[in-house]
């Protein structure tokens, strides 16, 4: 849903424009955020504000034992609903008047809509069930933990994606890690041992991608999709003969203990999210930050991304197109493999059969509507997770919406985002085509 | 599973080798067919059978098919596994079986039973009732048994094995209720389908039996009686999902917790652990078999609501054999101990002298019909 007008370049702003023939610019006006941002009002003011149940919903958010004692949010939902529901309507309109004069909202427009939007949500949908009071930290931390997996795995999605290789896989990186991971830590007793091994086996999984979709050439998506479903065969084999014959010896791995920073772990509902972490915790926004940082900002990243739009133009300028693909595609499966050893060695007491449960498809979506930048990836997954712990609080505190439908939630968020707030997401040109040196 | 014989790890090859065909697992394919054709044959002349049908019955071949679980479960696939092998120790028959990785498993896994000549094929799990309802109806010289299977429009060929759980989740209820020092249990499924919201139903109806005696006010998280809505994880694989739904349920206040979602239920083990870590006193029951025997936390497990499949499978297979194969359901109750609670084990001190008493009360009570579990789950028998 765009319009294209051409104006005169620096109309306005520029009177320095010389007598020379003009340049003409074009403005693409996107109007599906302003449209998305009109639909959501008015559902805002339907819903949130008119249809507020009158109750007050309370937001717990310290308990006894923390150091910091925040007094409860309590929030009457009649008030509340009408204040966003105004505040909607004028960030609709600002919306509309960026859009006729620039063409786009800017990214943060869009993102303090999403939160007022949800903030709203919240107040009306606690306010409407059996029990008027949540705990808020509970409900963050937990959206935390479901979204580590999704993290580590779009990260993959990302690096791998961005040299060109599609990476389906992931599922099975996922699972070979926490396979391998579980096996080798409870083995070896050590679970620097158990991490390692993940990364390796992870890296393995896309050795076979890499070496498949590179060197012979097989359709990417199929080479993903097979190896997904040999991790899957091959791990649940193991599971039955080896891991369920004797469990104590081969499914009891040990745990990462997590690293309190002091006095900043005490910072309400933020504070155990970011310094109260194990080690695979603080590697992910490492890992996180370091391929923004490296993608976007270093030769290695521009050559990269080279790679991924255009490779004969990156192999005309001499780089090595081939090369740079295997090393993305196996960094990725080790940083899944990572994301893996999450699930035995810090989240599960042990290793189940399929035990992923279909997130790497999740991750994957997060890689596209993260737009393929690994900060983007990170949130697009922390969405996801929030989406899906509300689902699962609301339904503690008695909605009276089905369980079915509640279960659609995370997947309806994710599709209203990506159609109506993230805009279009191309992703790189050459990806899941292979190269082939003329 | 050392037993496991071929077939069941020829079930789960195919998924891996389909692309890479035998590249990587031929190797491990082969080797365990050594040990197929049943040790049970020959040690089941030694078990000292008293049933008229005798031990050597080689030409009855009993089929077993599961559904995603796989029979190392823990749970319900795994408990019919072993009947079926405890019958064929008992009665020297032929055993064979094909795990389910994935519903698109089932229908070729109960076809491939039907042209290896099974007598019997038994489908385990509610999921497998809408498989084997066309199949049984088109071979109707095949016997078949439906665990788990509460859709009561069935060919005369399938006897149908269920289980009117409402009856010990009841008992379970009571008992949180009257253990729980927050005022307030919970329990989540899987998925919502009738074998799982049965748990779930009598799990609230004792708890609101409880309130209506003592005069009390503990709340139930995550099932809503009249509403018949709940809490629900979406599948029974995601144990991370399960692990965080129970510290929601924590969070909540709740401190006794029941997950009917098989493998998902291990996170809640793992939250409770992690919980009472912290200075929580919180507590599991677990549902199918006894936790406290068939998971590594047992410690956190206050008890369990048991479905005896194994017997009852047995004893299916016994009938049949002596040709008195029934289409009448087998309905697991406490009175036939079907169904039963488990010990307390590790956490019995936490149950008081009273509570154990009028627990005894209440099951007697159940079985003699002066108090009726009112499920809209119970099966109709």
């Amino acid at each position: 849903m765009s319009t294209t007008v051409t104006v005169p370049s620096g109309s306005g702003a520029s009177p320095a424009a010389g007598p020379a023939p003009q340049p003409q610019r074009e403005i693409v006006r996107h109007w599906a955020t302003p449209i998305t941002f009109a639909v959501l009002t008015v559902i805002s003011l339907l819903v949130f504000a008119l249809g507020a149940s009158g109750e007050s919903a309370t937001f717990r958010i310290s308990t006894e034992a923390d150091a910091v004692q925040i007094p409860d949010i309590v929030a009457p939902t009649v008030p509340v609903g009408w204040i966003i529901t105004l505040l909607l309507a004028a960030l609709t309109v600002w919306g509309l008047l960026s859009v006729r004069r620039r063409g786009t909202v800017p990214g943060w427009g869009s993102a303090a809509f999403a939160v007022l939007f949800v903030a709203g949500f919240l107040v009306w949908v606690v306010g409407a069930a059996d029990t008027t009071t949540v705990f808020l930290t509970g409900l963050i931390a937990g959206a935390f933990v479901l979204a580590v997996p999704l993290i580590f795995g779009s990260m993959a999605g990302v690096l791998s994606e961005r040299a060109g290789v599609v990476n389906i896989a992931i599922e099975g990186q996922l699972l070979a890690g926490a396979f391998t991971a579980a096996v080798t830590g409870s083995v070896t007793g050590s679970v620097w041992a158990g991490l390692l091994a993940a990364v390796v086996a992870g890296a393995l999984v896309s050795a076979l991608l890499a070496v498949f979709s590179i060197r012979y050439l097989v359709n990417q998506v199929i080479v993903g999709v097979v190896l997904n479903v040999l991790v899957a065969g091959l791990t649940s084999f193991l599971f039955s003969t080896l891991l369920s014959s004797d469990s104590a010896r081969f499914n009891s791995p040990p745990h990462f203990e997590s690293i309190r920073i002091p006095v900043l772990a005490d910072i309400p509902v933020i504070g155990p999210i970011l310094f109260d972490q194990t080690v695979l915790g603080y590697g992910m926004y490492l890992i996180v930050a370091a391929l923004y940082v490296g993608l976007f900002r270093t030769r290695w990243g521009l050559r990269v991304r080279a790679v991924g739009e255009h490779p004969k133009a990156a192999d005309t300028v001499g780089i090595n197109v081939l090369r740079t693909r295997y090393v993305n595609v196996l960094l990725a499966g080790a940083i899944a493999g990572m994301g893996g050893a999450f699930f035995t060695l810090v989240n599960s007491s042990s290793f189940s059969k399929e035990m992923t449960a279909g997130q790497g498809f999740i991750a994957l979506a997060a890689v596209i509507f993260g737009r393929w930048n690994p900060i983007g990836a990170f949130f697009a997954a922390l969405l996801f997770g929030f989406a899906t712990n509300m689902q699962y609080v609301l339904a503690i505190l008695g909605t009276p919406v089905p369980s079915q439908f509640m279960a659609m939630l995370p997947y309806l968020v994710t599709i209203l985002v990506v159609a109506g707030l993230v805009g279009r997401s191309r992703g790189p040109a050459a990806a899941g085509t292979p190269y082939v040196k003329e | 599973m050392g037993t496991a014989s071929d077939l069941s790890r020829k079930a789960l090859l195919p998924a891996a080798v389909l692309g890479i065909s035998g590249l990587l697992l031929a190797g491990c394919g082969a080797a365990p067919e050594e040990e197929a054709p049943g040790a049970g044959s020959e040690t089941g002349t030694e078990s000292a059978s008293t049933s008229a049908v005798g031990t050597e019955n080689s030409d009855y071949t009993g089929c077993i098919v599961s559904d995603q679980g796989g029979f190392d479960d823990r749970s319900f696939n795994q408990s019919s596994y072993e009947g079926l092998k405890s019958a064929e120790e008992d009665f020297g028959i032929k055993v064979r079986e094909a795990e389910s990785t994935s519903p698109t498993d089932f229908t070729p896994n109960v076809n491939s039973m039907l042209q290896a000549g099974c007598d019997t094929i038994i489908g385990v799990g509610f999921l497998l009732g809408d498989t084997i309802k066309p199949i049984a109806a088109a071979n109707e010289d095949t016997h078949f048994v439906g665990v788990d299977v509460t859709d009561p429009e069935f060919p005369d060929n399938v006897q149908r094995i269920i289980y009117d759980t409402a009856q010990g989740a009841f008992l379970a209820g009571y008992l949180s209720a009257g253990v729980s020092e927050t005022g307030k249990v919970a329990t989540y499924g899987g998925a919502e389908i009738p074998t799982v919201t049965i748990f779930m139903d009598g799990f609230a109806a004792g708890v609101e039996y409880y309130n209506e005696q003592k005069d009390a006010d503990v709340q139930v998280l995550g099932w809503n009686r009249e509403a018949k809505t709940g809490s629900f994880t979406g599948d029974f694989e995601n144990q991370a999902a399960g692990k965080t739904n129970t510290t929601n349920f924590i969070n909540e206040g709740a401190d006794i917790i029941m997950p009917v979602a098989g493998p998902v239920g291990l996170g809640t083990l793992d939250a409770v652990t992690e919980a009472n870590a912290a200075g929580k006193d919180a507590k599991v029951v677990w549902v199918d078999s006894d936790g406290y025997l068939t998971t590594e936390q047992g410690e956190v497990i206050l008890t369990s609501v048991m479905k005896l499949m194994g017997e009852a499978v047995h004893d299916v297979i016994e009938a049949d054999l002596a040709g008195e194969f029934s289409s009448e359901p087998y309905v697991g109750t406490l009175e036939n101990g079907g169904v039963a609670l488990a010990p307390f084990h590790d956490l019995d001190a936490a149950v008081s002298d009273e509570l154990k008493t009028e627990l005894e009360e209440i099951k007697a009570g159940i079985i003699d019909g002066s108090i009726t579990v009112d499920s809209d789950y119970s099966p109709e028998s």
